[in-house]
């Protein structure tokens, strides 16, 4: 078949001919995703910086009242975590894929953000993990500190308890991150590269 | 050419209008991406959404199909089938998918829907590029315009729709035969 008798055939159709389309309510429900996206995207936001933040002035508060300096480093390191989210959300938000461009800046935009997306979770212990874990070392070597007086053996199972369960914790967390970019990430990317491809 | 920013009536108003004069381009970019009913409807409103945003920043400098092409093919790529939907429950404003053979109603246009059903059908086999290609050919989009809307050079483009071309004559040499 040629191509002529296809593009004549193509342009014959009238799909406009097969739809119900109610424009009010439509405009509506666009209006209304459009809301509802920009809050999803406002309260992702919230939560992330508003959990370190709240956990930062929390430890804050806990080690003023008892007196512990060790909180106060587990509270430096919640608030160094809401200060990357923000930090990297505002970095990010200039680079993310606008509709309207070409469809080759388009794609090129959404693999330098799933690169970044990609960075962020493989390196997920160094910016997330580590500084907590650092306030958290702190805060065992003076829980043992003043725990001193109970003895050897209650000290280290005291330590045991402490380190396998933030462990446990942190692994899993970790092994999530990686899966994601295993699972998702990766894949995502491979399609974004062989579609930047198939137009290079 | 608009040069202000853009009230929210004049963003209704351009949608509007968009809606009435380019909806046959969007349902074919739809229906030649998704399969499935709900996929349809589904990607026909993330359509209509990125439409909806990105009219604040038209200046009128892209043709209107230009920049309605653009913002339809970048969501259907980004766009992906079984993804958990990002959206409440909506009200049903579009019915899009009637079977074909219950449209019609001359056995005269028959050959003509098949050929377009077939299309369609061999459209979703090819590769994404490649299928945004082919739909804004068979739509009679000059080489420039198609090379706007990718954002690649002319050339290539008459290279790739050389190919497409065969390959949708290829699977339509079944049809031709059976019509």
């Amino acid at each position: 078949m040629n191509f002529e008798v296809m593009q004549k055939a193509w342009q014959s159709q009238d799909p406009g001919a097969k739809v119900t389309l109610d424009i009010n309510v439509l405009l509506r429900e666009v209006r209304h995703n459009q809301r509802h996206f920009q809050a999803t995207i406002f309260w992702r936001d919230v939560r992330e910086v508003g959990a370190a933040a709240l956990m930062a002035v929390g430890f804050l508060v806990w080690g003023r009242l008892w007196h512990w300096w060790s909180l106060y480093l587990l509270a430096f390191a919640c608030f160094e975590v809401g200060a990357f989210f923000v930090i990297d959300r505002r970095l990010q938000r200039r680079k993310r894929p606008v509709h309207n461009d070409s469809l080759q800046d388009c794609i090129e935009a959404s693999l330098f953000q799933i690169n970044h997306q990609i960075w962020l979770l493989k390196n997920v212990f160094w910016w997330y993990l580590l500084p907590p874990i650092i306030g958290i070392g702190a805060v065992l070597a003076q829980t043992l500190w003043t725990a001193r007086g109970a003895g050897p053996a209650a000290m280290i199972a005291m330590g045991a308890v402490f380190i396998i369960t933030y462990g446990v914790t942190y692994g899993f967390v970790y092994w999530l991150n990686q899966r994601a970019v295993r699972k998702q990430l990766d894949p995502r990317r491979q399609e974004l590269e062989a579609l930047l491809a198939s137009l290079t | 050419m608009q040069t202000q920013a853009m009230t929210a009536q004049e963003q209704e108003t351009l949608f509007r209008r968009w809606l009435k004069e380019h909806l046959g381009l969007m349902l074919k970019v739809v229906r030649g991406c998704a399969t499935a009913p709900q996929d349809q409807d589904d990607l026909f409103q993330d359509i209509l959404l990125q439409i909806w945003s990105s009219i604040p920043s038209f200046r009128g400098e892209a043709k209107e199909t230009t920049w309605i092409y653009r913002v339809a093919f970048n969501t259907a790529l980004a766009w992906q089938r079984g993804e958990r939907r990002r959206r409440e429950k909506h009200e049903i404003f579009l019915r899009l998918d009637t079977p074909p053979q219950v449209q019609l109603s001359h056995v005269d246009s028959l050959p003509e829907q098949e050929i377009v059903e077939r299309l369609y059908a061999a459209i979703r086999q090819l590769p994404k590029v490649d299928a945004s290609l082919a739909l804004m050919h068979l739509d009679g989009l000059s080489y420039q315009e198609m090379a706007e809307v990718l954002g690649i050079s002319v050339n290539y483009i008459g290279v790739k729709l050389n190919r497409i071309r065969k390959q949708l004559a290829d699977e339509l040499k079944g049809a031709a035969d059976e019509l």
